[in-house]
């Protein structure tokens, strides 16, 4: 039997994670976008432009095409500010935006992956009785090294955009699972579909490169 | 008792925190008793902070928000 962890150790499974929390749109506030104040702009601009870089630059647009693309969120929002009613957050909606002006650019589909062939690369780590015949490999060492950033970053280039949006959104912006389904627009078990292949594509590509790392 | 496999889905998924008490309780235990899915488990917490450590040394550009500002008021 391989070796136990304490049970402290596992509260994080039960706890709740720490999520950036999503903060709503004040009445007065959206009133000073509507009548284009220049001082509630830059403070949009402020609060969310580097969520925003992060995620263009995750779907795989370079340094000046994803600030291309942000200036376009921004320009479309200030577009649509009248139809915006206040009811969702302001971070979800600029989050939306950018989505859909992604997969627009992209032509890609956020359903167009109901057969993956990682699914099977993970099915083939177990028996028919869902033991493990090909057991997670240790890579502790790795993911705590000083290139582990440079490395994510290579085999993050190597998932699905959905996929990468799904996992950037999570994992490094923090959202939590209601507002990333609004964002993508998916089901809760569609996202959970994403976030699975995200991991074990990531999981695979990492125990490739933990082989290649004395 | 709940299945290596499906451990490994539900906490690759981010589905744990939907599931029924029992079942969460369930996955604890086997994690208590699984060093294999425990080290999985222990892998999702540290993807997570790896990723989050890759996007913080991603360069600092800090002239971003004022030349975005500069953009969207040239409109």
């Amino acid at each position: 039997m391989p070796s136990t962890v304490s049970a402290s150790r596992l509260e994080f499974l039960t706890a709740n994670r720490k999520m950036t929390p999503a903060v709503p749109i004040s009445a007065s506030f959206l009133e000073r976008l509507r009548r284009r104040d220049p001082d509630a702009l830059a403070e949009a601009v402020h609060d969310h432009a580097r969520p925003l870089i992060r995620a263009a630059k995750a779907l795989g647009f370079a340094e000046q095409d994803a600030e291309d693309l942000v200036q376009d969120v921004f320009t479309t929002f200030l577009e649509k500010l009248e139809t915006f009613e206040g009811r969702s957050q302001l971070r979800t909606w600029l989050f939306g935006i950018l989505h859909r002006k992604a997969m627009e650019r992209r032509r890609a589909s956020i359903k167009d992956d109901r057969m993956d062939p990682i699914d099977e690369v993970f099915e083939s780590r177990f028996d028919a009785d869902g033991n493990w015949t090909r057991p997670p490999a240790d890579l502790e060492r790795l993911l705590l090294s000083k290139e582990i950033g440079e490395i994510i970053r290579g085999c993050m280039d190597g998932l699905p955009v959905n996929q990468r949006e799904g996992f950037v959104l999570r994992e490094v912006e923090g959202l939590d699972t209601g507002e990333i389904c609004k964002i993508l627009e998916v089901s809760v078990t569609n996202f959970g579909v994403l976030m699975h292949r995200a991991r074990a594509r990531l999981r695979e590509c990492l125990e490739i490169k933990g082989w290649s790392k004395p | 008792m709940i299945s290596c496999k499906n451990v490994a889905k539900l906490l690759m998924s981010d589905q744990l925190q939907a599931q029924s008490w029992w079942t969460r309780m369930e996955v604890r235990l086997h994690l208590a008793m699984c060093g294999l899915c425990s080290r999985l488990a222990r892998q999702v917490e540290q993807l997570r902070s790896a990723a989050r450590r890759m996007s913080d040394q991603d360069e600092a550009d800090l002239g971003l928000e004022d030349r975005l500002i500069r953009r969207l008021s040239g409109r």
